[in-house]
């Protein structure tokens, strides 16, 4: 009851305040009325009751304030006369006021950009119910069949763990893969996701519009042409059509049916993949065409989920799920491709263990590209907004000098020191809420340009990543504002306060006040030298790592070459249809005006593809299953022509090789054929269904010249190349074109061969090889631009917040100097007694700086590439030129000290 | 904006609440009151009584209600809650003791 009246008054009198107020203005009134009506009756004239009546009241205006005062809402009261005031004080100063919100916006915009990816990236968990009781169902230890990605395993394996643990309430598997999409009159490749038919119900995902895929949607391989759409998909390409549920479309040639939409925000299990469609697992085989993988025990594809019991935890799940994993290896090991298995080799792979991953997050190969430049990148910007708050708290340090004056005024007439704290506090908010509404529009820009060098948009036009901030964003963004008055502000306003009256309202002559301030403003400059030192080094490290990469170049030159990738078995061209069609566009191509040479390879190189197949050669022993697996290919004659790369013995492939016969590349022959010439000798892949051959049957007729294959930053790997018409199973092909003039000028005729050829083929990644090896370098590129901006940024806040501190310590000296000119200094040693304080701040700054650079490089080890992290020339380099910047800034204080006229200065006292 | 001290805003309190305890007073009728019972010797500022009169309010001690007087003229008129007889209760005794300690330490010299 008593909590309840004192709420209500206290609501009153914030949200009725005029009412109350009019009320107590009554009430003050009826006082009076009544002392006058007394005063009056004791024989008072009208005029003297009336003033004896105030006489006895006192002060009606200042007792009406006491009394608000007890309503408990002064502090929001006063609170709003500082914003008014401090906007009032902002707009005074526009100078100030911009350089400083720029700078906060500066450093707020580039940690919300970061944050905005990192969040998206490393920290979101999925859309999903309990994603807490994710987790992910892994393989460990060595395989010998093929795998798709270190945390895939097999179908079968998949389905042991599904039916045989204890552990789970569920689990599903996925597999992300392109499909062509007819409907309407459009056909286009889309990103699709094979799912079991837990899927749904697991995750817990609703249907937006019809039913979602169930259990029953995925038994019969084969006989399940159904599928989901995703919600943004559903929206972009049907136009939220209501009445989707029931059409049909052609994926890979099939008529499937639309069964439903997933509910809204949902977009798949992987961070950077973003699903359109959901298809059973059972279509597997229409969906990747040649490649009957359900049955397959040797092949690990699936990404395997689980949803832990209530209970249970994750070692608990591990060690419950090793005799399921033992048991399924068991029966691997009796398949026909295992008969070859060394005693060892058997024996090794029978270890292999089962692990359980958390996967609240799902999983996400951007996420493993991604989580180390990441938090680099985190770092350096958090560096940017630490100098930037430094920058600031430097100008209001020389604010709150100017200001002096007008403190000490309203600390006279009375003013406490805690409310011009909190007035200044309250100016602070206002810059820094400035700050963070243009940083949040700066880091919204910056993010689409980065989203934009990243990632190609897809055909629905959408980044798998949003630029968007959400409330986390924004949360995080406010945070910073927070922490950034708490860094800034705090200092400066204190000093502020403490003001001394008297000084202050004399005349300022010879102010003794602010040594203190001096000495906090050159403590802030060789900070923001040290930290803008450490984000030069920084970025020279990563610009040298990215230009190392660039000139290492792939073994061949990229002048005029450009490539493009067609996958015609989506379109049901298989095998001798697929060659048939390959050979045919290779010849058209070749005969299009300005091509020079034509070379087909199976796998894309520089595409981070690899397809790795163990092999045996002619006298050579394998020491235990320790060698690093050779890379495969199927390719054209031509192929080297076309990228150039020279054979270095034997000749290449020619449409005549009937016989079985491989090219390998140096590595492969150091390292099997080491002193031999291999040229005649023969190798043998280990074939993944079958027993391996005995005998080495593929005669090697050539050794060429080693070139980069998955990436730039790894080393040529050994390289093994066969003919692809003979290749069992024909799928896909890239296409080289070697051409005589720019690349560009030739892509629409490209596109048109392949579409007269055949009209529902999509072609794909056509780019020139420059622009692919760009794409291979974009987290290079993007930690390298990055840090080069911050950088600069870190740089220029640097400099600027030096020449601010000498400029204004000249100025406090400038009668100091022009007594020392007087009494006979010369210019240069004037010159020299400021740029000395030059040299010492920014010295020191930069030994910090290298130490703190010496003490952190090795955290940057692994991203870096032909470059040390203490890196001796980095180190001199950054720092010379910092050095550099801070002496021009220096020189411009020192030189207009070097030229105080003594008698302006003194006469000015 | 200096604050009372304790002892006058204490005083005040107990006063005021004393004065209401009988029955529902307006602002000016207070101040009457006080001054006739203390024989003018506490001469109160008459005005320093309505910020008292709010702070009170506040602490729910004492609840105020819009009346008409008998001169018909509307009125806040201020009476106490049960919290604020058990803090008159308190207050009184406090007075008690301290004026008697007061008393005996006036009267020994």
């Amino acid at each position: 009851m008593v909590w309840a009246r004192k709420a209500w008054l206290r609501l009153q009198s914030l949200f009725l305040r005029r009412r109350v107020a009019r009320q107590l203005d009554d009430e003050v009134q009826f006082h009076l009325e009544q002392q006058i009506a007394e005063n009056v009756r004791v024989g008072m004239s009208e005029e003297e009751a009336r003033y004896a009546a105030l006489r006895s009241f006192g002060n009606p205006t200042a007792l009406k304030e006491e009394t608000r005062e007890t309503w408990g809402w002064m502090w929001l009261q006063q609170v709003g006369q500082d914003l008014r005031y401090g906007f009032r004080m902002l707009r005074r100063s526009p100078l100030f006021t911009v350089v400083a919100v720029l700078t906060l916006a500066f450093g707020i915009g580039a940690n919300t950009a970061i944050f905005s990816l990192m969040d998206q990236v490393l920290l979101e968990l999925l859309p999903v119910k309990h994603p807490e009781q994710l987790v992910l169902v892994v393989e460990r230890g060595i395989r010998f069949g093929n795998s798709w990605g270190d945390n895939d395993i097999s179908y079968p394996m998949y389905r042991d763990f599904r039916d045989g643990n204890q552990v789970f309430t569920g689990m599903f598997g996925r597999y992300p893969t392109s499909v062509s999409l007819g409907y309407g009159d459009r056909t286009e490749r889309v990103a699709a996701e094979l799912v079991t038919g837990s899927y749904f119900p697991v995750l817990g995902v609703a249907a937006a519009i019809g039913r979602t895929l169930m259990p029953d949607d995925d038994r019969v391989p084969g006989g399940h042409p159904v599928a989901m759409l995703s919600y943004s998909f559903w929206q972009k390409r049907f136009s939220s059509d209501p009445s989707i549920a029931g059409r049909q479309i052609v994926l890979n040639g099939y008529t499937f049916t639309v069964i439903g939409v997933s509910q809204a925000g949902f977009d798949g299990v992987e961070v950077g993949y973003k699903s359109k469609l959901f298809i059973p697992m059972m279509m597997q085989l229409q969906m990747t065409p040649l490649s009957d993988r359900l049955e397959e025990r040797r092949l690990n594809w699936v990404t395997a989920f689980g949803r832990l019991k209530p209970g249970i935890d994750i070692a608990q799940a591990k060690a419950s799920l090793q005799p399921l994993v033992h048991n399924s290896l068991k029966v691997e090991v009796q398949e026909p491709a295992a008969q070859h298995y060394s005693d060892y080799d058997r024996a090794q792979f029978l270890k292999n263990s089962v692990d359980v991953l958390p996967a609240s997050q799902g999983w996400s190969g951007l996420r493993e590209q991604l989580q180390t430049p990441l938090w680099v990148l985190v770092a350096l910007s958090g560096v940017v907004l630490l100098l930037a708050c430094a920058n600031v708290a430097n100008l209001l340090l020389a604010r709150a000098t100017t200001r002096e004056r007008e403190m000490a005024v309203r600390l006279a007439i009375g003013a406490g020191r805690r409310r011009i704290i909190r007035q200044l506090l309250v100016e602070n908010f206002l810059l820094a809420a400035i700050g963070t509404a243009v940083g949040l529009g700066l880091a919204f820009l910056a993010d689409r340009v980065l989203l934009a060098t990243f990632f190609s948009a897809d055909s629905a036009g959408d980044f798998p990543i949003s630029s968007v901030p959400d409330m986390r964003v924004l949360l995080f963004a406010f945070g910073m504002m927070l922490l950034t008055v708490m860094v800034f502000g705090l200092a400066p306003a204190m000093q502020s306060s403490q003001a001394d009256i008297a000084p202050n309202l004399k005349d300022r002559a010879g102010s003794g006040a602010g040594g203190k301030q001096v000495f906090l403003r050159k403590v802030l400059i060789s900070g923001q030298m040290a930290l803008a030192l450490l984000l030069l080094i920084g970025a020279t490290l990563f610009l040298k790592t990215l230009a190392n990469l660039e000139n290492s170049g792939p073994g061949f030159s990229t002048e005029h070459l450009m490539a493009f990738t067609v996958d015609p078995s989506l379109n049901g061209y298989v095998n001798d249809r697929a060659k048939d069609f390959f050979r045919r566009l290779a010849d058209d191509l070749r005969a299009l005006p300005g091509v020079s040479s034509v070379g087909l390879s199976t796998m894309p190189l520089l595409q981070g593809y690899g397809w790795d197949n163990p092999i045996i050669a002619e006298g050579y022993s394998a020491d235990s299953g320790q060698d690093q697996r050779p890379i495969c290919d199927m390719i054209s004659p031509n192929l080297f022509t076309t990228l150039g790369v020279p054979m270095v013995a034997g000749r290449d492939f020619t449409v005549l090789d009937t016989r079985p016969v491989a090219i390998i590349n140096e590595t492969l022959a150091r390292k099997y054929f080491a002193g031999r010439d291999p040229v005649g000798l023969h190798i043998g892949m280990v074939d993944d269904r079958t027993a391996a051959p005995d005998t080495p049957n593929l005669e090697v007729i050539g050794v060429v010249k080693d070139l980069k294959y998955k990436n730039l930053r790894d080393p040529a790997p050994p390289q093994a190349y066969f003919p692809y018409w003979h290749d069992e199973k024909a799928r896909f092909m890239t296409f080289y074109l070697r051409s005589r003039v720019d690349p560009q000028r030739l892509m629409q005729a490209v596109r048109e061969q392949v579409r007269r050829l055949a009209p529902n083929v999509p072609v794909v990644d056509m780019r020139t090889i420059d622009e692919q090896i760009g794409l291979s370098l974009k987290t290079e590129r993007l930690v390298a631009g990055l840090s080069a901006v911050f950088g600069a940024l870190a740089t220029a806040l640097a400099v600027i917040g030096l020449y601010g501190v000498m400029a204004y310590i000249v100025a406090r000296r400038r009668c100091e100097i022009g007594i020392r000119v007087a009494l006979g200094a010369l210019q240069g040693d004037v010159l020299w007694m400021v740029m000395r304080q030059v040299v010492l701040l920014s010295g020191v700054g930069l030994v910090i700086g290298a130490l703190l650079a010496f003490a952190l490089g090795s955290l940057i080890r692994s991203q870096l590439y032909g470059v040390q992290p203490h890196d001796p020339f980095t180190l001199v380099s950054a720092s010379l030129m910092l050095a550099a910047a801070a002496g021009m800034a220096g020189l411009i204080p020192s030189w207009r000290a070097s030229r105080v006229d003594p008698l302006h200065a003194l006469r000015h006292e | 904006m200096g604050k009372p001290t304790d002892l006058v805003q204490g005083t005040l309190d107990l006063l005021i609440l004393k004065t209401i305890s009988l029955e529902p007073k307006h602002g000016w009728a207070i101040a009457k009151r006080i001054q006739q019972i203390s024989s003018d010797v506490l001469q109160v500022q008459q005005g320093s009584l309505y910020p008292a009169l709010h702070r009170l309010e506040r602490k729910a001690w004492i609840k105020a209600r819009w009346a008409e007087t008998e001169t018909g003229r509307k009125a806040k008129f201020y009476s106490l809650t049960a919290a604020g007889r058990a803090q008159l209760e308190k207050e009184a005794a406090n007075w008690s003791r301290l004026s008697a300690a007061i008393d005996l330490v006036v009267e020994a010299t």
